[in-house]
């Protein structure tokens, strides 16, 4: 195997290579290690359980104002994989657009470790395997059809290097865990209640978090005995009505409203054949009013949360900055290399440094604009018991069944695992089917009470996909409850 | 076949694993990849990936484990290290309370014919000059930008197994192309798309022809807000192909139908589910589809009908399901298919669509189209590119962003008419491998009663 060490002195004489062919900038990731492993439990049996490493390098160079990325497995193959990055930059140069440029030289070192204790790496498969065979025995009951017990961990050894002099090491680590119980009503239709592993951004993210009650197994009974509530439960009615939703929903109504709306690649239009477009202009920022003054949204840097890195995947060291103020759009999720097109098509300076959000899943992608964690701060409007005390007409949402938002994310349909009705400040009962509907703009600007410090919590993303080649990547949410006036809500048919 | 140098280390692997009496089975993935992509007229990013994934499962009566590496496969050392770690996590594993079935190559199969070399080796440069061709063809007629991406190389896909001699592999290559014009001012999107297996399959006229069909209804009307409600709706083959998808899904797995989790869950093989306009085939001899020789169990994949004139015929089992439920598997341990849905009678060509329309929405494409309840087939899903309202049998107005909430078997017992030509609608993704996938089906499909629940005020 060629030690890393190796890989890092071929890179620094490539590096004056590209130089000297006239390329601007060029960088390279080593991931020394990216391990996964992946443990399903379906109805007991044990249906994943594997793991897996892959170890390469990405390039990538900048030349004459166009991008040209490879990747290759064989370290033994450094200058091959810089030639073709060369070449594939030259290409690209044949069509020029505004010109990628990545601004003035930031050099930085430094490294960044994610906060873990117990590697979960560390730990046997066999104490793995028991744990979730533990919670599967949780949810065994002859009321409940179906299981799904599953485990996924990540560890990724990484190092960056650029022609700024900039040199980054990181040991990025994740832990996510669901459960899911499902049954089938009386007429047959299966409905399902699950809970996935989540935080308060605190602590750490090895194998202690895990295995914490409190964040995750010790919700087993909570989940089966809701299903129960939901199985008995009337179809929720179509009508307007006030939207209580809590943070296992409100990630997702964050991600697929707030979070890729903002992403800058997609406002400029280089994912429109693919991800899609957003609603949002580079000339709106500053001025669009995208929620109520109750809404302030960020980027944020939680101390344990798969969306804290350290630095990204250009060096750039992760940024805690708003993305929304008082419901005005201030800023928006970007890299290096895209902010003189963003500021020339705004017509005025609206993006002076990098969102330190290039992110790239693996060493054969190359870093595109993600979300990192894109949180809701919390509010004044009390505990979720406050909020339902002051809501007349209302239901209270939870977890994501399906999503299927417009391509430039300005409308949305979603479907939840459980609403719970209130009436005249109180919960009533549970009803089944719950949807709801609505327009990006319209919808944040009718929140209208926002929970305090208690209810926020921090939900983690396993699997956000973007791009071409395709990307799936790893972010948080933190999210309060949240409730919004006079929302769409059910089916009519 | 593959590669000696590789083939003779993955024989020695088997051959040891057959020694230390263990259950293997090894598949190999190898790609070539390029892809530009194409942002506000320019090419922003060519990007080039080759890379050699290899699966190790090990299977010891009820327990299974596996092991993937992404690396050069270079030394033998590295096949055992690799079937180490598989038995490693078979040891640990807890055992399933049924009998796993052991993949098993039913027939040695090596298969080329879908390798394309000079497709394969097709530059950076060459797509670069047709996008090129596209964006000069068109740039000068109005306020337009142009996007996409352009994917294109090879897979090499093998597997054998300790169960016997035989190694299934394929070779082959693949072009998915995209380019999408977006007006700066009233934001409107149209899209072309091309798939290919072979090179040559399509030129810059070809594309700018295509635009200019579309450019006149987008640039000389007013954009349409429908009404809400149950309306005639023309889909065309990207829309097709995610209904198809969906109907799929939802209805004929073979796992989610025994667990009454599925919209045919009612039903038996036999019944009566859709339209008699509706045969749905999953066939890898169709020339519209990549064709996948194997599944990763190692069965032979043939032509396996689900749907015949409408009625239930059979359900798909992948290994697992098939086990758990007893049933025999029926090639389906793989995400690249090759569904084929037959095409109907009605006139080729998107004016036959048009004639039989006579007033209706045309909504070719469907965005981030998900299942609300599987059980009942719901789906919801937002029309987006080339959606255009149907007046008199014509394009008159294009539309703002519709949505569309209604059950796969309404939609698919509401057909009232077919294009009889099929067109090839790439349904590939890269998130882990270059798994070429692609449907055949009709050019259009016209349904009654579609509902229709949202209207968005931009396109
Ligand atoms: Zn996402």
């Amino acid at each position: 195997m060629i030690a890393a060490d190796k890989v890092a002195s071929d890179v620094a004489s490539h590096f004056d290579r590209m130089k000297s062919e006239g390329c601007s900038f060029a960088d390279a990731r080593l991931y020394d290690e990216d391990s996964s492993q992946r443990l399903v439990l379906y109805d007991g049996n044990l249906e994943s359980n594997t793991s897996s490493i892959e170890r390469g390098l990405g390039v990538r160079v900048l030349k004459d104002g166009a991008w040209g990325f490879a990747a290759t497995a064989d370290l033994a193959a450094v200058a091959a994989c810089f030639d073709r990055a060369l070449s594939n930059a030259r290409a690209a140069a044949h069509l020029p657009g505004f010109p990628k440029d990545m601004g003035l030289p930031q050099p930085t070192t430094g490294s960044y470790r994610s906060p873990v204790q117990k590697d979960p790496f560390e730990v046997p498969l066999a104490e793995k395997l028991a744990f979730l065979k533990g919670i599967d025995a949780t949810l065994e009951d002859k009321t409940i059809a179906q299981r799904i017990v599953w485990a996924a961990f990540q560890r990724r050894k990484i190092i960056y290097w650029n022609t700024e002099g900039t040199e980054v090491d990181r040991w990025v680590s994740n832990v996510f865990a669901t459960m899911m119980a499902m049954a089938p009503d009386k007429d047959g239709r299966t409905h399902r209640r699950s809970v996935e592993l989540h935080g308060d951004g605190t602590g750490t993210r090895g194998w202690e978090w895990l295995t914490e009650p409190k964040w995750f197994s010790g919700h087993a009974d909570r989940i089966k005995s809701e299903l129960a509530e939901v199985l008995a439960a009337d179809p929720l009615p179509p009508g307007r009505r006030d939207l209580i939703i809590l943070p296992g929903q409100g990630f997702l109504q964050v991600h697929e409203t707030i979070g890729h709306a903002l992403e800058l690649d997609r406002i400029l239009g280089y994912e429109l054949s693919y991800a899609g477009g957003s609603h949002v202009r580079p000339e709106m920022i500053g001025k669009l009013r995208y929620g109520s003054e109750k809404l302030n949204c960020r980027a944020g840097k939680h101390q344990n949360s798969p969306g804290t890195f350290g630095f990204d995947d250009e060096g750039t060291p992760q940024r805690d900055y708003m993305l929304i103020d008082g419901g005005v759009l201030v800023n928006v999720l970007s890299s290096r290399t895209d902010l003189g097109e963003a500021n020339e098509l705004a017509g005025r300076e609206v993006f002076t440094e990098s969102g330190s959000a290039a992110r790239a899943t693996s060493f054969y992608r190359t870093p595109i604009d993600r979300m990192t964690n894109i949180s809701i701060d919390p509010g004044n409007d009390g505990t979720l018991d406050d909020i339902i005390a002051a809501t007349e007409d209302g239901i209270i949402v939870d977890v994501p069944v399906s999503w299927s938002i417009g391509s430039n994310r300005e409308h949305f349909h979603f479907g939840t695992e459980i609403a719970w009705e209130v009436r005249d400040g109180k919960k009533t009962r549970v009803h089944k089917n719950p949807t709801y509907q609505g327009h990006t703009l319209e919808f944040w600007r009718s929140l209208d009470m926002v929970g305090d410090q208690s209810t926020w919590c921090l939900q983690q993303v396993a699997n956000c996909g973007k791009g071409e080649p395709n990307q799936v990547m790893q972010l948080g949410h933190g999210v309060p409850v949240l409730r919004f006036k006079n929302v769409q809500t059910g089916e009519k048919e | 076949m593959l590669e000696s140098r590789i083939r003779d280390l993955l024989l020695a692997a088997r051959k040891e694993a057959l020694n230390r009496g263990l259950n293997a089975e090894f598949s190999l993935h190898r790609e070539r990849s390029n892809l530009i992509r194409l942002g506000n007229s320019s090419v922003a990013l060519s990007t080039y990936e080759e890379l050699t994934r290899l699966d190790v499962s090990v299977q010891d009566g009820r327990k299974v484990g596996s092991y993937g590496l992404t690396a050069d496969i270079t030394s033998e050392g590295q096949l055992l290290e690799a079937l180490e770690r598989a038995a490693e996590n078979c040891s640990a594993a807890l055992p399933k309370d049924y009998d796993p079935i052991f993949a098993q190559v039913e027939e040695a199969i090596d298969d080329s014919s879908g390798f394309d070399p000079e497709l394969e080796s097709l530059s950076a440069e060459a797509k670069t000059a047709l996008c090129k061709q596209v964006v000069d063809g068109l740039k000068p007629k109005g306020k337009y930008d142009f996007s996409g991406s352009w994917s294109s190389g090879s897979a090499e896909m093998y597997m054998t197994s300790t169960a016997n001699e035989n190694e299934a592999y394929r070779h082959l290559t693949d072009s998915r192309f995209v380019m999408v014009l977006k007006e700066q001012d009233k934001k409107w999107e149209l899209s072309v798309e091309r798939t290919a297996k072979a090179l040559g399959a399509f030129s810059a006229e070809d594309v700018v022809a295509e635009f200019a069909t579309l450019l006149p209804v987008y640039e000389g009307n007013q954009p349409y807000a429908t009404e809400t409600g149950r309306l005639r709706v023309l889909f065309g083959p990207q829309a097709i192909a995610q209904l198809l998808s969906l109907a799929l899904w939802g209805g004929f797995f073979g796992r989610t139908w025994e667990e009454k989790r599925s919209y045919t869950a009612g039903n038996k093989p036999g019944d009566k589910l859709f339209s008699e306009l509706v045969t749905i085939v999953d066939d890898p001899s169709h020339p519209d589809v990549f064709g996948m020789p194997f599944d990763f169990n190692g069965l032979r994949r043939r032509p396996f009908t689900v749907v015949e004139r409408g009625v239930f015929k059979a359900l798909l089992y992948d290994s697992m399901a098939a086990a758990k439920y007893k049933k025999r598997p029926t090639g389906h341990d793989l995400s690249n298919t090759d569904f084929v849905l037959s095409p109907g009678t009605g006139e080729p060509g998107i004016a036959g669509g048009l004639d039989a329309a006579g007033d209706a929405l045309y909504i070719p494409h469907l965005h981030y189209i998900h299942m609300p309840d599987p059980t009942k087939g719901l789906f919801t899903g937002s029309s987006r590119f080339n959606a255009i309202r149907v007046q008199g049998g014509r394009f008159t107005q294009p539309m703002v962003s519709t949505r569309v909430t209604d059950t796969s078997p309404s939609v698919f017992s509401n057909i009232t008419t077919m294009s009889s030509r099929s067109v090839s609608q790439n349904e590939s993704n890269t998130y882990g491998r270059r798994e070429p996938e692609a449907m055949s089906v009709p050019e259009w499909m016209l349904c009654d009663n579609v509902r229709i629940t949202d209207v968005a005020d931009s396109f």
